[in-house]
């Protein structure tokens, strides 16, 4: 059996910058590993030990996401190999073209039982590419994940729910999008450095995938947000008591108190 | 042409039925869940509640292949809520339908969707053919009393079985909180928590804080983190305590009503999102601030 791990070559979004047109330039920002994708290769690691299991990473993404930086820093932790499917159409891809993408090169594999992923990218956080990657595939998927373990043709989930911690299980296959909480992640030694340079890596077209258009809209308009107006009054603080009197008389005022 | 609202496990989709009402089409509720929810479904504005019968056992995931196969029937334009099963749902529906997937919507009419880039520093209005997939908060419960009547569809649920509860720790729900204090790297150490809490408790306000407590320190359990990639609120009042006020987390408390902080930095980027501003040391200003409220 195949583990799968989806892993997003992201650009650090506190260095994107946003133009007066709107316009968002990720040109400038470092790209890493989105966070959460790790504690996804982690778990999936372990998990793939205890199954003996080969744990495959997919990543979907523009140029960017085939360079050798990027496949070396997933394999790095933990990974036995990765499929990337690089095209310049998927530079912006949103949450469908981006599923599709990653469930024509899971369906093309093989022998897939389980696919993780984290809880979301660093850099667009819609937390809905697990989903439509299971909508595609035809498999269950499971969100909002803190543990996770397999059991024969089966994998036992808990997450928090509003109700308390929910225990799930579900028949293979599966998709499942773990919280942080799933792993504590560990940075990679320098054997895991160099090792992931003599691992394998496969790189696909969209074109290689056979992958059909599909349309996620027309950009009509872009503006830049300023977030709402605040009314950005200084509170003297050299006296705190005084301070924190002045600031309760404000927020009564504003009707802001209980 | 429908416009369908997913209702997963729980009523709260007011806004998401107000907002299928505005595309126009008949509004159709998909429903999974027990019958009293199917019946709360039924409220003004909603044409015909689907539902997909009782669930027993199972997940509400285990009904996302029905439902899109539902929706495929007749596709339109789909809203859900942002919860795990919903985005279940609406992943499943989108897939089946080949939509365009839109989250953090700032405005929906037909054909065309608004929504915030990066955390709401831009915004971007796209112009849609077809039907779209549209995760958005939910809001409030609905409650029956509009005509709908009940269809109920036979369900092939897949093998997804809720096989336990252990109540005790609970998701803590600071999206309906009136008030919210959160705390970032400016306190010190875990021990010094009770000074917040002091606060949240004098302000009746729930506690959250920014992602290094949550993730990395562990000391306030991930539900309690507010930035992009946690919750996503607005109350009446955030009060932000050692929080410099990254991107990333101010996305996650843009929309709040006021907003105050305390930082020992005057230039850290929460002070120009603030509409009060207290600069200065947490230690000496939060205990102040507890004992003006008492």
């Amino acid at each position: 059996m195949r583990i799968v791990v989806l892993h997003k070559w992201a650009p650090d979004p506190q260095e994107a910058t946003v133009g007066a047109d709107g316009s968002v330039d990720f040109s400038r920002a470092k790209a890493a590993v989105s966070d959460y994708d790790a504690v996804a290769i982690q778990c999936g690691r372990q998990l793939a030990d205890a199954a003996g299991a080969a744990l495959v990473g997919v990543s979907v993404g523009g140029e960017a996401a085939a360079r050798p930086v990027a496949t070396k820093s997933a394999l790095a932790r933990g990974l036995d190999e990765v499929v990337v499917v690089s095209d310049p159409e998927l530079e912006e891809a949103g949450s469908a073209r981006t599923a599709q993408a990653i469930a024509a090169a899971v369906a093309a594999l093989g022998d897939v039982g389980l696919v993780l992923a984290g809880d979301s990218s660093v850099d667009v956080g819609a937390r809905m590419v697990p989903a439509v990657v299971a909508g595609r595939l035809g498999w269950p998927v499971l969100a909002d994940v803190d543990s996770v373990a397999l059991a024969g043709g089966s994998v036992a989930v808990e997450r928090l729910a509003p109700e308390g911690v929910q225990s799930i299980s579900a028949a293979l296959p599966v998709v499942i999008a773990l919280t942080s909480e799933a792993v504590k992640t560990k940075a990679p030694g320098m054997k895991d450095v160099l090792g992931a340079g003599k691992k394998p890596v496969t790189v696909k077209s969209l074109a290689d995938l056979g992958l059909t258009a599909l349309s996620e809209g027309a950009v009509t308009s872009r503006a830049k947000l300023g977030g709402p107006a605040r009314k950005g009054v200084v509170i003297d603080t050299s006296d705190p008591a005084a301070a924190a009197a002045e600031l309760v008389d404000a927020l009564r005022a504003a009707g802001a108190l209980a | 042409m429908s416009t369908y609202v997913l209702v997963a496990g729980n009523a709260g989709v007011s806004k998401l039925v107000a907002a299928a009402v505005e595309l126009g089409g008949p509004v159709v509720a998909v429903v999974v869940g027990g019958a009293d929810l199917a019946q709360a479904a039924a409220a003004p504005g909603v044409d015909r509640v689907v539902w997909l019968g009782e669930p027993g056992g199972k997940a509400a995931e285990a009904f996302a292949a029905d439902v899109a196969k539902l929706v495929a029937a007749d596709p339109g334009t789909v809203l859900a809520g942002r919860g795990p099963a919903e985005r279940a749902l609406l992943g499943a529906v989108a897939a089946a339908i080949a939509a365009p997937v839109v989250t953090a919507p700032v405005e929906i009419a037909p054909g065309q969707v608004t929504r915030g880039l990066v955390g709401g520093l831009a915004l971007e209005t796209r112009r849609y053919d077809g039907p779209v997939a549209i995760a958005a908060d939910g809001g409030a419960p609905l409650a029956g009393g509009g005509g709908a009547t009940v269809e109920q569809v036979s369900a092939n649920p897949a093998a997804v079985e809720v096989t336990g509860l252990r109540p005790g720790r609970a998701a803590a729900d600071l999206g309906s909180a009136a008030r919210v204090v959160a705390v970032g790297r400016g306190l010190k150490a875990q021990a010094d928590l009770p000074v917040i809490e002091a606060l949240a408790a004098a302000l009746k306000a729930e506690l959250g804080c920014s992602r290094p407590l949550a993730e990395g320190l562990d000391w306030l359990p991930r539900d309690r983190y507010i930035g992009i990639s946690g919750q996503q609120i607005s109350p009446r009042l955030y009060l932000a305590v050692g929080i410099s006020g990254q991107l990333q987390h101010m996305a996650g408390c843009r929309d709040s009503q006021l907003v105050v902080s305390i930082n020992t930095d005057p230039d850290a980027p929460i002070a120009s999102q603030s509409d009060y501003i207290l600069t200065g040391d947490l230690y000496a200003l939060a205990p102040a601030l507890t004992a003006a409220l008492g």
